[in-house]
């Protein structure tokens, strides 16, 4: 259960399946456009929150 | 006596006290959470036999879509306790959950497109379960225009509150949509009354990923309530003090 399913780290980059298709492309899109989505976010937020006390100070 | 209670612990003032402290603790432990089951996800669980390794996109997909419908039943839970006994934090959550709901379903929409492409050999169908979620979408965005077009925020807290109620039942077509139509989405593989269709290998991180992205959502719910309340209470003295 806990041992790595690729061997190396390009392997782990391209994610080639059984069928010969790579799927990395995909899979760290969605995990870029996560990550990127959630600190996004939190930034926003952050930055908003200080403003807006500034203002209210 | 719930009415007391309620307008004795959801004073905005008393809730962001409340959630300041717990704020840092859930932040961090969700965020810990969050990365081991990601990395415990894409690089540690076994290739699945039929979708390869695009499965992996589960792990990112499943939490965004389950939140992404959890926060808009929170909406419609508030909306109620706003119209009922009249809670001015819970019609401040309501508009201050929106826009989070509709960052969570547009992760849901785009990662469930890519996910489609290698598994479906398509990144868009007109399928009823990608239509209700599309809706749900749709509705965030206008849910948050309607409450900022108005002039009259006591209006507009109403007006949101019966409109989130109304919508509501978009939520159910969403978790049915796969077994009521054929659809190419596929059905529930985790229900509460059947064993799970997955390997636990690949469960146990899924379970741990929608716990830490739960959090993380949480946390950005607090940060979005906090601005929220700020801007609308700006003028009492108690807001000053606090910043």
């Amino acid at each position: 259960m806990f041992n790595f399913a690729f061997s190396s780290i390009s392997e782990a980059i391209l994610m080639e399946s059984q069928n010969g298709q790579n799927h990395g492309i995909y899979v760290w899109s969605v995990f870029f456009i996560v990550f990127g989505a959630l600190i996004l976010t939190f930034c926003i937020y952050k930055n908003k929150i200080r403003n807006l006390s500034k203002k209210i100070k | 006596m719930i009415k007391k209670f309620i307008h004795q612990f959801a004073s905005p003032k008393t809730y962001l006290k409340q959630v300041d402290k717990a704020y840092s603790f859930i932040f961090f432990t969700s965020l810990s959470i969050y990365l081991i089951a990601i990395f415990w996800g894409l690089l540690l669980t076994p290739e699945d036999f039929v979708q390869g390794h695009s499965y992996r996109i589960i792990y990112l997909h499943v939490p965004a879509s389950f939140i992404s419908q959890s926060l808009y039943l929170g909406m419609a839970f508030a909306s109620a306790i706003f119209l009922i006994w009249k809670v001015k934090l819970s019609a401040y959550l309501v508009r201050s959950i929106a826009p989070i709901g509709a960052m969570t379903t547009f992760i849901a929409l785009v990662s469930g497109s890519i996910w489609g492409i290698p598994t479906w050999g398509t990144w868009w169908a007109w399928d009823a379960r990608i239509i209700s979620t599309l809706i749900l979408f749709i509705m965030y965005l206008g849910l948050i225009s309607l409450h900022d077009s108005f002039t009259n925020n006591e209006k507009a807290d109403k007006f949101l509150a019966i409109l989130v109620l109304v919508g509501s039942v978009n939520i159910p077509i969403i978790k049915m949509s796969v077994e009521w139509w054929s659809t190419l989405h596929q059905s529930a593989s985790i229900t509460i009354t059947q064993k799970p269709a997955i390997d636990p290998s690949m469960l146990y991180p899924l379970f741990a990923s929608a716990i830490g992205f739960t959090g993380l959502v949480i946390c950005l719910v607090i940060l979005s309530s906090k601005l929220h309340i700020l801007d609308r209470e700006r003028n009492k003295s108690w807001v000053k003090d606090y910043v």
